[in-house]
């Protein structure tokens, strides 16, 4: 059975022309993201590791190798399984620093570009001929289908294609940062393609070659000699090789780190394909031996290899055929575009950014893109160069099996980087190049040129293998062990290492803000993508442009780094960052930034258990008690970065743990930045009772502080000043209070006696005067006595009012009246007994009173208080002005009101009105007890008093006096009133 | 070096499930499939194993 060349072409441009559809439905969004974002879609995309060599190639291996064909299976599955161990630590590293490549991992790693250099050039050794394997197997079974056929032709269109849908859904819009999704579909439906198609041809196989599973297995049975290759060992070491080969593969070649860490969406689906891929890869390879046996059965004369495509023919199946063709150019095609996209990132990284770089004046974006497209483009067609030039088939795909054994030689370094920081760049490349050199000369060259420059006696290609890694290893430790590392190394390696927590390091910036941060950037890039990068970063960081704090800022230099390591790889990124932002100096091995530490340790929490948790308990519950003081904690770092600020200080100042930490101290602001920095520079370690102003309130302070030595430790050497700060406002308000109770209490004491004594020597002088009067017919003596009998009775109401102080200081409340006091009936009589007095000013008074307001008390108590407030207010006010009353219930309270028409009160006096003998009127008019006694009053009947001015009036604003007493309700007589409503 | 408790779980099952089955997967007159089935426990043991994964957010 054979097909016309035209039908299997339309099949093929058919296929893909369905890949661009499904991109394009996806770029645009068409297919719901659940989906999209799906893991299991994820997992079906790093299938693009199973291409032809798993889909052609595995039924040659099980012929020959019997169970050894799953080598390859179960190395890339155990890499899987074990990704807590390797896999999840790159992603994290390559999430958070924006590697896209391994090249950029090593780069990034060991610090230094020539690391990248050497890691793309020896890549694409490795890969070059894979990528011509996956065109000449899309040729080779279109020759085997369509014998007719010319394969160039085919090969020329397949590679057009799959160029055009490489460069448009692999390049995006140019950062060479963002996901591909529109891609990642496509590769997971090639994924799930070839799955199906493989096991539709294995189901063909067991059904149309045996007639049933049974059959198969007794066929198997009758077939010794097949059955014993199937179940021999392996030579020894050549399946752990192998095995050790596929697992580097899944970290080291270009299509596996890119789909396993620049595609991936979400740290949980790398969980999910940790088991899934190696499920992908069971189902892959279950129907490998059905198919071997089928086509063993069938007697077919065709390559083994190509069973999954030529079984069909052997049975007569078109149906089938086609299915295997599609299956296998899914295989290839997929790895193709994932390849080429992973190796122009890496080359153009690497490779040309180095010695050649956009101006600042250039659209770099669109720089980048289009360096991208032509180096996809070369990638694809050098591929078929590599494909078309040879004459032997075979030694293509012997140089592409030699070629991933290439890939070994990244091993020792990509485990070095998480688990070995003693590790250097001199190492790294010491033993990348021997042990590459070691496999390229004795197994490569012989491959490729066909004869053997150089022989290590009868080694076989398992022993060459083990012998290259052996020296890429030891020569890597010997050389890191025995030369030193740079600073910038240690920092990587920190960064790297997976015991460790990534530490930002704590030392300051030249660029003081953001916008500075553009202005620098502005000259390597343009003020455009400057503009644009500087906005990424803060945007990524949720962080705000104002945002000056230094720890902030470090975050903003990190994040500006990850960023254009994604778009110029880390090298440039880091090269470019160094020059235009740099630090202001050097900080110490060791000196890291402890609140990054801390956050990181929140951020990692959930991870920790066993002694780890438990210390992180004890951290944190010693963390607790420092914020829950009830005293202000600021914990200054080496810098006067604030590093701790605890709930105290927030209440105190108003400024919240959030701001505060990462902060310069000069940041806080005043006054507390001249408060802690005097104490912090000066002396003593106490200082009692600071007075500071706050919002125009006075605080006082008591300040404490303990230096913290730089501790011997290695890995936290912080230094610092711990201060605390301590509110005694509340105490010495308290003290102010008391003492001014103190000295009212000795004023009423001395009142009663002065009083007390000088009562009785008036009264005599005042019946004596009365004599005069009475008994002298002399005018001239009787107007004296008339004068000393009217001083007498002002010295006697002077004395009243001492004594009427000093009682109203003395009240005991239960010796109170305790009546219902009807306020209204109060007002009224208070203003009678004021209009009595017919020398004072006419006035008018506006009473607004609720009828019903009353309070519990002595009412003789409020009407001497209300007397004395509307007298004060009679005197305040010019003539025939008026005087307004009000009363009202607010809420369980009753507020009662005087204002008048006067000059006010001035700011200056408010606190001392209340005071005895404080008066503002002219001497000889006020004794200055009517405030204090109505202030006593008041208290005794379990009310406030405020005075404030009545208008905001700049001239005479008038006074206002408000007392508020609790509101009392007879129940008695509300019952009462509801049932006579009509009285 | 800082091994999560589901890996460490997971390597001592695949260890023992190793070595408690490998001759009976090699079996000369086994079913073929026989090593596969081992390498689906394997996996079956990993999603168990790694149900509850929370990711390093470090």
């Amino acid at each position: 059975m054979t097909f016309e060349l035209s039908t299997l072409f339309a099949i093929g441009v058919g296929y893909l022309i369905i890949l661009f559809g499904i991109a394009y439905i996806t770029e645009k969004g068409w297919i719901p993201e659940r989906i999209v974002r799906h893991p299991f879609v994820y997992v079906l995309s790093l299938g693009v590791f199973a291409s032809v060599w798993s889909y052609f190639a595995a039924t040659g291996n099980a012929f020959r190798d019997g169970y050894g064909y799953l080598a390859p299976f179960i190395g890339i599955s155990l890499a899987f399984l074990l990704s807590p161990l390797l896999l999840r630590p790159i992603l994290n590293l390559t999430k958070t620093y924006q590697l896209s490549s391994l090249a950029d991992l090593l780069a990034f790693r060991y610090r230094s570009p020539w690391a990248g250099t050497l890691t793309t050039l020896v890549m694409l050794l490795v890969v070059m001929p894979l990528l011509s394997l996956q065109i000449q197997a899309v040729a080779t079974t279109v020759s085997l289908l369509a014998p007719d056929a010319t394969q160039t032709t085919l090969a020329i269109t397949f590679c057009l294609l799959i160029t055009l849908f490489a460069i448009f859904f692999g390049t995006g819009k140019g950062s060479g940062r963002e996901r591909h999704e529109g891609l990642v579909m496509t590769i997971a439906f090639e994924s799930l393609v070839k799955l199906v198609a493989l096991l539709a041809v294995g189901i063909f196989a067991v059904y149309q070659g045996f007639g049933s599973l049974e059959s198969m297995e007794q066929w198997v049975r009758d077939q010794p000699e097949l059955l014993n290759r199937i179940k021999q060992p392996a030579p020894p070491g050549t399946f752990q090789i192998m095995v050790l080969v596929f697992f580097t593969a899944a970290v080291a070649t270009p299509q596996m780190f890119y789909m396993t860490f620049h595609e991936n969406n979400h740290p949980r689906a790398l969980s999910v394909a940790s088991w899934g891929l190696p499920l992908y890869f069971l189902l892959l390879s279950l129907p490998v031996l059905p198919i071997l046996w089928a086509g063993l059965r069938s007697g077919a004369l065709t390559p083994m290899e190509y069973f999954p495509v030529t079984l069909g023919v052997h049975y007569d199946s078109e149906l089938f055929t086609l299915i295997g063709f599609i299956g296998g150019m899914s295989a290839a095609s997929g790895l193709i575009i994932v390849i080429t996209l992973a190796l122009s990132t890496m080359c153009l990284n690497h490779l040309i950014l180095p010695v050649w770089q956009p101006t600042a004046r250039q659209d770099i974006y669109r720089w980048l893109l289009w360096k991208r497209r032509v180096l996809i483009t070369a990638l694809i067609w050098g591929g078929f160069l590599f494909y078309y030039v040879p004459d032997d088939s075979q030694s293509i795909r012997a140089v592409s099996n030699i070629g991933l054994i290439g890939s070994l030689q990244f091993l020792p370094a990509i485990v070095a980087l998480l688990y070995w920081p003693r590790g250097n760049k001199k190492g790294f490349m010491a033993g990348l190049a021997a042990g590459t050199a070691i496999w390229f000369v004795f197994l490569v060259l012989p491959v490729a040129a066909g004869t053997n420059y150089f022989t290590l006696g009868n080694m076989n290609t398992r022993e060459i293998v083990a012998l290259s890694l052996v020296c890429n290893i030891a020569i890597f430790m010997l050389i890191s062990l025995l030369t030193r590392s740079s600073i910038e190394e240690k920092i990587s390696a920190d960064i790297c290492s997976v015991d460790n927590l990534r530490r930002q390091r704590r030392a300051g910036l030249t660029a003081a803000s953001a916008q500075e941060f553009i202005t620098q950037l502005t000259k390597p890039l343009g003020e455009r993508t400057a503009t644009r990068e500087v906005m990424q970063a803060l945007r990524d960081l949720n962080m705000d442009k104002q945002d000056k704090r230094p720890q902030s800022l470090r975050q903003l230099r990190s994040r500006l780094e990850a960023n254009l390591s994604g778009l110029l790889g880390p090298a440039i990124a880091h090269d470019l960052i160094d020059r235009f932002l740099p630090y202001t100096s050097i900080s110490q091995s060791g000196s890291a930034d402890v609140a990054a530490i801390e956050s990181r340790i929140e951020a990692y929490r959930s991870n920790l258990s066993g002694m780890a948790a438990d210390l992180d308990n004890l951290r944190r519950y010693h963390r607790q008690i420092l914020m829950d003081l009830p005293l202000g904690v600021c914990s200054l770092g080496p810098e006067d970065q604030i590093v701790m600020w605890n709930h105290a200080m927030e209440s105190l100042t108003g400024t919240s743990s959030e701001e505060a930490v990462g902060l310069h101290l000069s940041e806080i602001g005043n006054p507390w930045y001249k408060l802690l920095n005097q104490f912090r520079d000066g002396e003593t370690a106490h200082q009692h009772k600071l007075t500071v102003t706050v919002n125009g309130s006075k605080r006082y302070i008591s300040l404490h502080k303990a230096v913290i030595e730089k501790s011997t430790a290695r890995r936290i050497q912080q230094d610092g000043v711990i201060i605390l700060l301590e509110d005694l406002t509340e105490t010495e308000l308290l003290e102010e209070e008391l003492a001014h109770s103190e000295r009212l209490a000795s004023i009423g004491r001395l009142a009663a006696g002065v009083a007390h004594e000088i009562g009785n020597p008036i009264t005599g002088i005042a019946c004596l005067a009365q004599n005069i009067r009475d008994e002298t017919q002399n005018d001239e003596l009787r107007g004296m006595a008339r004068q000393i009998i009217e001083q007498t009775d002002r010295t006697s109401r002077i004395v009243q009012s001492l004594v009427n102080f000093a009682h109203s200081g003395a009240h005991n409340k239960s010796d109170q009246r305790q009546e219902a006091v009807v306020i209204e009936d109060c007002i009224q009589e208070a203003i009678t007994l004021v209009s009595l007095n017919k020398k004072g000013k006419q006035m008018e008074f506006d009473v607004q009173c609720e009828s019903k307001a009353r309070i519990l008390g002595d009412s003789q108590q409020l009407l001497q208080i209300l007397v004395n407030l509307i007298n004060n207010a009679r005197d305040a006010s010019p003539a025939e002005s008026t005087i307004t009353i009000q009363c009202e219930r607010i809420a369980a309270s009753v507020q009662i009101s005087v204002s008048d028409e006067g000059s006010g009160f001035p700011e200056e006096i408010r606190d001392r009105v209340f005071e005895p003998f404080f008066t503002t009127k002219e001497p000889g008019e006020g004794t200055g007890l009517g405030l204090a006694l109505v202030y006593s009053l008041v208290e005794n009947l379990g009310g406030h008093i405020d005075i404030m001015n009545a208008t905001t009036k700049q001239n005479n604003p008038g006074a206002r006096v408000v007392l508020s007493f609790p509101c009392y309700d007879d129940p008695t007589s509300e019952s009462l009133a509801g049932l006579q409503p009509d009285l | 070096m800082y091994i999560p408790p589901s890996t460490l779980l997971f390597l001592v099952f695949s260890y023992l499930l190793f070595l408690l089955s490998v001759e009976w997967a090699m079996q000369p007159h086994g079913a073929w499939y026989r090593p596969l089935i081992i390498c689906f426990v394997v996996i079956a043991i990993a999603a168990w194993s790694y149900r509850e994964q929370n990711s390093d957010e470090l």
